[in-house]
């Protein structure tokens, strides 16, 4: 297509041509920084389903972003090569604009919600559109159900898990009905039956023209026939994407010898008020690692919590030995809040009056090269690292992880792996609540799946 | 509750609470507020960080008055001239006036926070005017960041108690204070980028839902309106009393006028 043509011809019949967007040679770096986020970008994003990769850092949120325009109208920075979206030359229209037509599902949904109840959430878009109540009505109805939630449309969101809260914004991403759907990291909180949902609608919606651009790090969630694959490196596309792959697997460490208990449930309940999980009997043994599944909102937090004695249980009985705790919330945000990433993990060494050093547990997370960045500089990937940085530093003899995968590559789902054991070879008693049924299966000595309130053990991983 | 008739009711306390400086109008003004949050607190909602918060800054108001007024004739305390801005008589009289302020400040707080707390954000975005639906917007969302910022302080005090920070004193609280700060202050960021990508401020807006308007509303309404103009003819025709602990403390007056203005506060946790 020629350069100069492309704006006004997309312009004028957009349902012509197959192109829904255009980078050409599109550079981008935030404000303060030295390295650009984009460099060099330059391809025609296509009808259908796209899918993002590249590892935690290099680029991909950004790119996503300047799908709508948040990059550059919304987050500064300076701008260079040229960029077309619906026709639209990105430089001079705002994202009112564009998000008219390109709806884009953050990577943190819990931090995109403006409404109390997930009905008034999803009916956000449309209304802002100016649509009548009625329409306003059916598209939601119809989001809902797209994303299996219709039963959760009269809940207040703050009560909801965050699998479910990762459904309600895909749900009001959907009810936008946009040309273009931007997804960032979509399924990292949800469990494989929401996983299923998004994909089959993410093939419906590019069966009917649309463009679907999907960062994901797990691609084999979202993939289907004839999709268009991206590998970004450092902010530069790669010229050649990788081929497509399944889950594959991580690499296992060998069997641990156990010790004795270091916690047990006693016929527990929990919840908060009413009870999401009752009659709980379990114990976790030094060197034992246990990973809880169960689908969204099953109350995997919740027990979690209980049993690292965050939250006082509702009956029954939780015995803790004596020992170290380490803690890692759903939201990683929680625990990042020092002007570097050494100081940060400096501060946890601090408070417990640890004898070690921040260097060994940057190292063994990767992070040594950003030691010195503000943690909240980082990209969602490497902030996940960070956190568990911050906590896991030391040998806790306990440890809880809530969602450790969350935004997680490749390399750092294994590093994470790495580290686990090795804290597991040291005596640690691990317990990790995730929707990552691959990261669990790999990494549990016992997989636990939360079910109807019940607890039930599918069986013991081969040794 | 309807967003409406409750704003009409937060004018209501906001002008009889600051209205007047008599101690009983205040504990009236302030009995109401707490009455009416109690009672209509949304299902879900914690009222009790909120109330820890306005409970401090009452705290600290009469401490403040107490240290800094230095007037009064009954003397308390003399700490030493050297000691800045707090040296000098510390006296009943300046104690008494700081709790008076507290008092108006609390019902003025809590008035405030019964429209995060009682009514969700959406319905006070639906029932502004449609010319004002994209400030309406804006306030829902940003009155959302109250109920944040306490999801955030419990949070962020979680991650730090398990990394080994022990409360000793007050400083101490600055590890979760400020993380709790910031961290709401990134979120709200984070909204106003999601809001923008979301169409907001694109052009007008409507509504899935209007409010209805109901009889328990029109009998909030009348009250408070009632209560607002009566508030203000006493004003006008002298019947508010006017209190001065300066220079001696005096016990407030009865004046039934505008404490029957105060009482028409309490009509919407009358009503169910």
């Amino acid at each position: 297509m020629a350069d100069a043509l492309l704006p006004g011809a997309l312009r004028a019949s957009p349902g012509a041509l197959s192109e829904l967007a255009l980078f050409q040679d599109f550079c981008y770096r935030y404000p303060e920084t030295k390295v650009p986020a984009l460099d060099q970008i330059s391809f025609p994003l296509e009808r259908g389903l796209t899918i993002l990769g590249g590892p935690s850092g290099s680029g991909k949120t950004t790119l996503l972003r300047s799908l709508n325009g948040l990059v550059p109208h919304f987050h500064g920075g300076q701008v260079r090569g040229r960029a077309w979206i619906l026709g639209h030359d990105l430089r001079t229209t705002s994202t009112r604009r564009l998000s008219r037509e390109v709806a884009m599902v953050f990577q943190e949904p819990e931090s995109q919600f403006v409404m109390a109840t997930v009905r008034r959430e999803v009916a956000f878009g449309p209304e802002n559109l100016g649509l009548p109540a009625a329409e306003i009505g059916d598209r939601v109805e119809d989001a809902l159900r797209a994303m299996g939630i219709l039963n959760l449309a009269d809940r207040w969101i703050a009560t909801l898990s965050g699998g479910q809260r990762q459904r309600v914004a895909l749900a009001a991403s959907l009810a936008m009905r946009p040309r273009i759907l931007v997804l960032d990291e979509p399924t990292s909180q949800l469990d494989d039956s929401g996983a299923d949902s998004l994909r089959r609608e993410c093939q419906a919606l590019a069966g009917r023209g649309l463009a679907v651009v999907v960062a994901e790090h797990r691609p084999w969630r979202v993939d289907s026939t004839g999709s268009q694959r991206l590998e970004l490196s450092h902010g530069s596309l790669l010229a050649e994407a990788p081929a497509k792959s399944g889950p594959g697997t991580l690499p296992r460490g060998t069997a641990r010898p156990v010790g004795s208990p270091a916690w047990q449930l006693r016929d527990l309940s929990v919840g908060h008020q009413q009870a999401v999980a009752t009659g709980i009997d379990l114990e976790c043994r030094q060197g034992e690692v246990l990973c809880l599944t169960g689908i969204n909102g099953s109350g995997k937090t919740t027990l979690l919590r209980t049993v690292a004695g965050l939250l006082p249980p509702l009956s029954g009985s939780v015995n803790r030995r004596p020992g170290r705790r380490a803690y890692l919330p759903q939201e990683a945000g929680s625990v990042l809040h020092q002007a570097s990433l050494v100081e940060e993990v400096s501060q946890t060494i601090r408070w417990l009056r640890l004898e070690c050093r921040p260097g060994p547990v940057l190292e063994e997370l990767q992070l040594t090269d950003v030691a010195s960045f503000d943690p909240r500089d980082l990209s969602t990937g490497q902030r996940q690292r960070a956190a568990l940085a911050a906590v896991l530093v030391g040998s806790p003899e306990m440890v809880f992880l809530d969602e450790p995968t969350r935004g997680a590559d490749q390399t750092s789902r294994v590093l994470l792996l790495r580290i686990l054991e090795r804290l597991a070879t040291e005596g640690a008693a691990i317990l990790v609540a995730t929707s990552d049924s691959q990261f669990a299966r790999q990494l549990g000595d016992r997989v636990l799946e939360l079910d109807s309130g019940h607890l039930r053990e599918p069986g013991e991983r081969a040794a | 509750m309807n967003p409406r008739p409750l704003a009409v009711w937060v004018a209501a306390v906001l002008l009889l609470s600051l209205g007047s400086e008599d101690p009983i109008l205040r504990v009236l003004t302030l009995g109401a507020a707490l009455a009416v949050l109690l009672v209509h607190r949304r299902v879900g909602t914690r009222v009790r960080p909120a109330l820890w918060a306005v409970a401090i800054a009452a705290l600290l108001t009469v401490v403040f008055n107490f240290l800094l007024s230095h007037t009064g004739r009954t003397v308390l305390l003399n700490l030493p001239g050297w000691v800045p801005a707090f040296g000098g008589p510390l006296t009943l009289e300046g104690a008494a006036y700081g709790l008076d302020l507290a008092l108006g400040l609390a019902a003025c707080i809590l008035a405030g926070i019964s429209l995060s707390l009682v009514v969700e954000p959406h319905r006070l975005v639906d029932s502004l005017p449609a010319g004002l639906s994209r400030t309406g917007a804006a306030l829902g969302a940003a009155i959302t960041l109250v109920p944040r910022l306490g999801r955030s302080f419990v949070a962020v005090r979680e991650t730090q108690q398990m990394r080994g920070w022990r409360p000793r004193g007050m400083r101490s609280w600055t590890a979760v204070v400020v993380p709790s700060v910031l961290t709401t202050i990134e979120g709200s960021v984070l909204l106003a980028e999601a809001m923008e990508a979301r169409a907001f401020g694109s052009g007008p807006r409507t509504s899935l839902r209007p409010s209805k308007f109901r009889i328990r509303d029109v009998v909030i309404t009348a009250t408070s309106l009632a209560a607002m103009a009566g508030f203000l003819l006493a004003l006008v025709l002298a019947q508010v009393p006017s209190w001065q602990p300066y220079p001696s403390l005096i016990l407030p007056q009865l004046t039934w006028w505008p404490m029957l203005c105060c009482l028409a506060l309490f009509a919407p946790a009358l009503v169910p």
